[in-house]
Parts: structure tokens; sequence; C-alpha cells
């Protein structure tokens, strides 16, 4: 899978590039406006990350350029720019998802999951981790076929947690994820820990393996045994 | 000076003032002049007589009496009653007197010039005597009193009336600015606009008032600027710290100290990244980004996010009560309003104690958050400042109540705070 990154600031563009890799993702950047117009007309990408805001202009023209080129979808705008306006014109003009900066890796990672997994559709969306499937189209989890009894927030934070396999996740990113737009009004993250339990709970009685482990001091990580 | 019993000087209008120093004016010059100019129409009344006297007395030497002979003489004193030719009295000269003499006719003491002149008759010398009745003058006091009244009358009347009228259409643009200054709010963007004048002084007071005001507001304004682009600034720094501390987490075999520092830089980005949305948040209030309105019902606004919040209160183990039963609906910003349910309900949590309560109340026209504490009450002066914390240990930012309090001020809605029955309430009421 091949990703664009245009993004003026390198150490962003080489974390989400080191982020990426171990799932296979494939990531060139683009620091300049020309250069991320070059790339466009040379190069198909699966998904592109658009910061709005570069040196030599807007994030807006690569936007109209995608347009008339019909390769907008796949695109997600990263940007400092937080305002309903700059959104709506972001969607208006193609764009997907819109994820403010700061961002997690981990929640950029997963919105871009689901991104090309809407864009790939084929009928069935039902991801899978071994013994686990996640039904995302009827909302519902089997472990060995057996429907488990999971509330929504259990579903996101499966998601969350398989579709950053390996990663370590800290509390604060979890919680962040979960809250979505209510990130902002968050005054604790001890929930997440309540979260956590319950779903391991719920895969390990089962008869799902326990993949939830806990890392000391960071938070937690999604690994095969 | 008058002074008030809270101790302040008491005002006077402008135009009262000035009115009153003119009519005090015009008062005491009408009252000095009125005995000045009775004076001196008497003295040229007394002039004109005596000079009608001697005109009398010439045209009688001039004539044909000097021909006169002794029985003329009889016969003219016989049939003059103020005119007397009399055997010298050894006056040389014309000479004039004021005398009182009693008038026969009014049958009293009255005023009279006389006059005393030496005359030749056929080679003969004698004295000539006319005297005038100065009655009329009494009259003519009479008439300069009502006079003078009519005056005064007319120049008062004429004054108030100026002043009231003419000097009110003077003031007009003073007032109209002085008005305009009072209504001016420097944190809402409307710049008085002052209506032109053909007065100098005026303008040139609407045009340093309009220069002073041009020159705050382009202060304030990049203040707040300054504010919104600081916050803004800091996104990337935030996103490259944050991404980098993400990065650093998935290194293999970190000692746990390391583990440690990591989690906690974490958290502190979270801090780091809320109160800078949170001053993002209050320059967008400040800069009418939140301007479209819609009718809004808070009952929903409160259940809408009720899960999240229990969640967030499970740790201290909070107890939520609802009591909604009045449909409360408002028309405002959406966005703000939530905010504002936000706020309250995170302000609830925050500052609660373990196993507390949070009574959540809607009436016709208020909602109130009632939360369990502290048990003493906040300094409300300072309670709503931005980043004024009573407990320096909490989780917050000190931005909740500052940015409840501005959605407050932005709506015209009342933000007020309240301590009774070990309970801390905070109440916002809708007009």
């Amino acid at each position: 899978m091949k990703v664009l990154i245009i993004e003026d600031e390198p150490a962003i563009s080489k974390s989400i590039k080191e982020y990426f890799k171990p799932y296979g993702i494939q990531c060139e950047n683009a620091a300049s406006k020309r250069e991320a117009l070059d790339k466009i007309g040379m190069y198909e990408y699966d998904c592109i990350l658009l910061d709005l805001m570069l040196p030599d202009g807007d994030g807006f023209d690569i936007l109209k350029e995608l347009k008339r080129l019909n390769k907008t979808d796949g695109v997600i705008i990263i940007s400092a720019k937080e305002t309903l306006e700059t959104r709506i014109e972001g969607f208006n003009l193609g764009a997907d998802d819109y994820l403010t900066k700061p961002f997690h890796l981990s929640e950029l990672l997963v919105r871009m999951q689901a991104l090309i997994r809407r864009k790939n559709f084929n009928g069935s969306n039902i991801i899978t981790f071994n013994e686990i499937s996640v039904d995302l189209l009827g909302k519902n989890v089997t472990v060995n076929d057996i429907k488990l009894d999971i509330t929504k927030k259990e579903i996101d934070l499966l998601l969350y947690l398989i579709g950053n396999q390996n990663k370590v996740l800290s509390k604060s990113a979890i919680a962040e994820y979960l809250s979505g737009d209510m990130a902002d009004m968050l005054d604790n993250h001890d929930f997440v820990y309540a979260h956590i339990k319950n779903l391991k709970k719920k895969l390990t009685t089962s008869g799902a393996g326990d993949y939830i482990k806990t890392v000391y001091g960071l938070g937690y990580k999604w690994q095969d045994e | 000076m008058a002074w008030g019993i809270n101790g302040r000087m008491s005002k006077t209008k402008l135009l009262n003032k000035t009115t009153r120093s003119f009519l005090i004016y015009a008062v005491l010059i009408l009252l000095a002049s009125a005995p000045a100019f009775y004076f001196i129409s008497q003295w040229l009344y007394v002039y004109e007589t005596d000079e009608v006297l001697i005109f009398h007395k010439e045209d009688f030497v001039k004539g044909t009496h000097h021909k006169f002979t002794e029985s003329d003489i009889v016969a003219w004193n016989k049939y003059n009653r103020d005119v007397e030719i009399v055997p010298d009295m050894g006056v040389s000269t014309d000479s004039i007197v004021g005398k009182s003499l009693y008038e026969p006719t009014s049958g009293e003491m009255e005023p009279f010039r006389i006059l005393y002149s030496p005359v030749t008759i056929n080679s003969k010398k004698f004295t000539y005597i006319e005297k005038t009745n100065l009655v009329e003058m009494e009259g003519m006091v009479v008439s300069i009193a009502m006079m003078f009244l009519c005056i005064i009358v007319i120049l008062l009347a004429g004054i108030i009336y100026i002043s009231r009228e003419s000097a009110a259409k003077i003031w007009k643009p003073f007032y109209d600015t002085l008005r305009k200054i009072q209504d001016f709010e420097i944190d809402k963007n409307r710049e008085p606009n002052f209506a032109p004048t053909d007065i100098k002084e005026f303008d040139s007071l609407n045009k340093s008032i309009e220069k002073l005001i041009e020159k705050n507001t382009a202060i304030y304004k990049s203040q707040r600027e300054f504010v919104e682009n600081a916050a803004h600034e800091l996104q990337t720094p935030l996103a490259l710290f944050q991404t980098k501390v993400d990065t650093l987490a998935q290194a293999e075999g970190l000692p746990d100290e390391a583990s440690d520092i990591i989690g906690a830089l974490n958290n502190d980005i979270s801090r780091m990244n809320r109160l800078n949305k949170n001053l993002l948040l209050l320059s967008k209030i400040d800069n009418d980004t939140y301007l479209e309105k819609q009718p809004v019902q808070i009952n929903n606004l409160i259940e809408k996010h009720i899960d999240f919040f229990r969640e967030q209160g499970e740790p201290k183990n909070l107890s939520f009560k609802l009591e909604l039963d009045v449909q409360l609906s408002v028309t405002t910003n959406p966005a703000l309003a939530e905010v504002l349910v936000n706020n309250l309900f995170m302000n609830a949590i925050r500052h609660n104690v373990q196993d507390g309560e949070i009574i959540i109340t809607t009436t016709q026209n208020t909602v109130t958050f009632a939360n369990t504490g502290l048990n003493n009450p906040l300094n409300s002066g300072k309670l709503f400042n931005r980043f004024s914390k009573e407990n320096p240990s909490s989780q917050g930012n000190g931005l909740g109540l500052a940015i409840i309090k501005k959605i407050g001020e932005l709506n015209q809605w009342n933000i007020s705070y309240d301590f009774k029955n070990d309970l801390h309430y905070f109440i916002v009421t809708f007009p």
C-alpha cells in the first residue's frame, strides 16, 4: 500500500513513515505544494495525507488539482487549522477525513485503515485476527463463530487495538480515541482501564487468546501470543 | 460647591450652568442700570426744560416786548400764569433754580424749574421770572419702570429660549458623542460612528476620540490575534512532540524508569493539548466565529453526553441526579451551547469529592449545576477569571469557567455562583 504524506515538517512525516512501516505501508513524502503536485501527476496512491499549510501555497490547491484528476478518494487532511469553515471546505473539495494536529499516530493509522476499507469495499466488511472476526456492517464480534455480547465502544476499542497491533498505545491515546469529539472534555483517563478489562474478559472467556498486554508505565499493546 | 451624600460632587448639566450665569448677569446689569437710567433721564428732562425756559426768555427779548409800557407789564403779568415781569431783583445773569411750590390746581407741593433773568424794557431794568412744572416726570418714571420690566422679561425669556433651543441644538453633537462613547465596548466589533458636525471643537473632539478608539481597538485586536496565533503556532510543535513520544514509546526494552517518564509525558501532552484547544476556543469566541443561531434544547444537550460524563465521574463514584422536567429551549449557537453545558459538567466533576453528587435542574429560564465539593464557598470574584484555580493541584487548566463566562457574555446570559447546604451552584439564567 502506498501513501503520500504532504507535510512540510520533516519530523512529522518521518514519524508517520516509521510508525506505518511494520504494517506494510510505504510512505512517500512531499514537503511542498510543487513537489506534491509533481508526485500526484506521476504516481497512484492508496491514500494521501494532506497538510493544509505548505510553504509555497495552500493545501486546498492540491485538493482542487486532485479533483480535476479524479483522484480525490483517499485524502485525509491533517492540519493545525481547526475551524468549521476549513473542515467544510475540505470535505466539499473531496477530502474523506479531517484530523486536527496534534494527533496520535495510532489514531491516524486506524482512520486510514477505515478509509481504505471503505475505498476497497467489496460486499463484506469483516476484519479477522486469528479466531476473532469483527463484522463492521453488522456491528458484532465473533470468536470461533460464537457471537459476543459486546458494546459499541468495545468494538471501537477492539478495532483500534487490532489496527495498531504490536504498538504500545498510551492510556491518553486510547482515551482520546474513544472519546472522539469529547476528547477535549477529558478529565482523567481512568475509564480506559475499565474498558480494557471488560474487553479482555469478554474475549478470553469466549475462548480467544489473551492478546491485550499491559505495558508497564506506558499503556497497552495488542500482540499475537 | 455642593457635595452629595456619597461624597461625590453633585453634577449640573453644562447647559443649565451657562444659562444660570447668563441669567444672573442679565438681572444684575438690569437692576444696576434701572436707577442710572432714571437719573440720566431726569437730568436730560431738567436740561431740556431749562433750555425751553431760556428759549422763551430770548423770544421775549427779541420780540416787541422791550417796547412794553408800565401798563403793558401789568396786563402781561395779569394774563400770564407762568411768566412774570417784576422790578429788578438784582440778578445780573440768567439763573435757573429748582423749587417745590404749592400748586393750587392739584392742591399739593410740586417740583418746578424757575428762571430768573435780567431784561431791559424801555431802558428800565426788570427781572424776568418763568416757571415750569416738572410734574410729568412722575409719569415718566412709571413708564420707564414698565419699559424696564418689559425689557427684563423679554431678555430673560430670550436667554432661556436661546439656551434651551438653540444651545441644545449646538450641543447636540456633544451629547451624541457622549452617548456613543458610553455604549462603546472594546470587545465588541462595533466602532462608534460619530455624526458629522460643523462646530470645530466638537469635530476635533470626535476626531480625537475616533483616533483613540481606533488605536485601542487595534491594540486589543492584535492582543487577541496574538493569543490565537500563539495557540495556533503551538499546534505544530505539540504535534511533533506527540508523534515523537508515540514513537519513543514503541522502543523495545525500555527500563521501568523510562517507561514511567514516557507515560507521564503522554499525560502532560494531553493536558497541554487541551489547554491549547481551550485557548483557541476562547479566542474564536472573541473573534465572533460562532454567530449563527438557532433554537437549541438545553435538555437534549445535557442528555447527549451524559454517558461520557458518568464515565468520567466513575473514578470518584459520583452520582448524577437529573431534574429535567421542564423543557428549556433557547435560541443560540448550538456549538457554543454544547460547549457551555459540557464545561458545566466538567466543572462539576472535576471539583467534586469521592462519592459526591451532581444535581442538574432546568426551569423555564435557568439551568443549574449543583455539586458537592470543598466545604466552603469559592471566591466568586475571581472564580470566572482565566487561569484562576482554587485548587492548584487540580487537573483542570483554569479555563473552563472562563469559557462558560465568555459564552454567557456573548449571549447575554447571566452566569452566577452560589454556595448553600454544602453544594456549589452554577446557575445560567436565560433572558
